[in-house]
């Protein structure tokens, strides 16, 4: 319930940040976005800083740049998108930090099923990827030409989806092993 | 390629997201249809494999790269309604989880590279009349790719209109189409050709490892 909650602020409020406009009322929901998070705050507006940097850098340097060239005025619109871009992912990264995402779908048993299979199934194909990665890494002591690379990230992706298939099957297989279905059907009888 | 939160205003959003949600809809309505009990653990493994999938880097030629997209891939491999479901849930588990790309731009992002995208690369191979050929592949995956990008840039484009204060000054994204299209769509030609190129890679490689011996 908890969870939920704080995802439906945090919902409320990205889209309610997306109406403000004045630089000054979005620098002071910034300040108190810092102020709330208390002792995290450093490492999560570094976190957002980071996440929001190249976008903000790149879109602001252009508009300076362009503004320049035609003698307009362009520190309001940095300003502005500067302190509405990190704001939004400071108040993601805060919510990150205190959802539990599984926990926050309760309401809707498919929907969390989903996610906790799909969390789940990230974790082996990450690993999966990284062991390729390495592998990769290991037999090519100095940097492969560019079709050694492309050949190698088209393997990559065609063991992922082998794997993908395989994965599913016996997800199926498992979940109907263990009667998950039977369950279902049974709740929607009752229904 | 994906747009992040701040930079769309509230009117293409909330407009993205009533044409989304439908659409969504429609499609767990299909893939429901489809696979029966199957769908949610296809559907969950489909959405881990397209994550995982777009971390994969395609290098470019002068040693840089690019995130392979994987929705080519996916539409071809398992059609348009399953991989616009999950990709839909790798933004939105990107959005939630890494903050990456933004759930504001959520809706706009999966309709313009999950549905439009992928429903140029399924046109495009049903007007080759369903060649698999190395070089329909690359058309149908790069078509899918540059229409994605040219609708992301066209929306980025249009924000200008959407949104300025009394002094002209700009509320969101400050360029307009003739800055966007080309700078978006130009890479994303180079892009999708090596993506297409890879996807024909994958395909060959999956048929040829189920073929029997």
């Amino acid at each position: 319930m908890r969870d939920r909650a704080i995802l439906v602020c945090w919902l409320v409020a990205v889209v309610a940040i997306t109406f403000v406009h004045d630089p000054v009322v979005l620098a002071a929901l910034m300040l108190l976005a810092v102020v709330l998070q208390g002792t995290s705050a450093p490492r999560i507006a570094l976190r957002a800083m980071a996440a929001v940097a190249l976008v903000n850098l790149t879109v602001s340097t252009a508009f300076v740049v362009s503004a320049l060239l035609s003698g307009e005025d362009w520190m309001l619109f940095v300003l502005r998108l500067n302190l509405r871009v990190f704001l939004l992912a400071l108040l993601t990264f805060w919510m990150i930090r205190h959802v539990e995402l599984t926990r926050a779908a309760a309401a809707w048993p498919s929907l969390q099923f989903l996610v906790v299979l799909a969390l789940g199934q990230l974790r082996t194909f990450t690993a999966l990827l990284a062991d390729y990665r390495m592998a990769f890494a290991s037999r090519s002591p100095t940097r492969p030409p560019l079709s050694v690379r492309l050949g190698s990230a088209g393997r990559q992706a065609a063991a992922m989806m082998e794997k993908a298939e395989r994965q599913a099957d016996e997800l199926n297989h498992g979940m109907r092993a263990r009667g998950f279905f039977d369950d279902r059907a049974g709740k929607n009888d009752r229904a | 390629m994906h747009i992040p939160d701040g930079l769309i205003a509230p009117q293409a959003y909330l407009a993205a997201a009533a044409l989304a949600v439908p659409c969504w809809a429609y499609a767990v309505k299909r893939v429901s249809a489809a696979l029966d009990d199957r769908a949610i653990p296809r559907l969950a493994v489909l959405t881990a494999l397209a994550f995982v999938l777009s971390t994969i880097m395609v290098p470019l030629p002068g040693g840089t790269s690019a995130h392979l997209s994987g929705m080519g891939l996916l539409v071809l491999a398992f059609g348009l309604w399953p991989a616009f479901l999950a990709f839909s849930l790798v933004l939105a588990l990107q959005a939630v989880l890494l903050g990456a790309g933004g759930i504001t731009a959520l809706p706009v992002n999966a309709l313009i590279m999950g549905l439009a995208g992928g429903a140029v690369v399924v046109g495009v191979r049903a007007l080759l009349g369903g060649n698999r050929s190395a070089w329909a592949t690359v058309l149908c995956v790069w078509s899918g790719v540059v229409a994605a990008a040219i609708g992301l840039a066209l929306v980025l484009g249009a924000q200008p209109l959407l949104g300025s204060d009394a002094s002209g000054q700009p509320l969101f994204f400050p360029f307009g189409p003739a800055v966007t299209l080309p700078v978006v769509v130009v890479p994303h030609m180079l892009i999708g050709l090596l993506e297409g190129a890879l996807t024909w890679s994958v395909l060959g490689m999956l048929d040829s490892r189920r073929a029997p011996a």
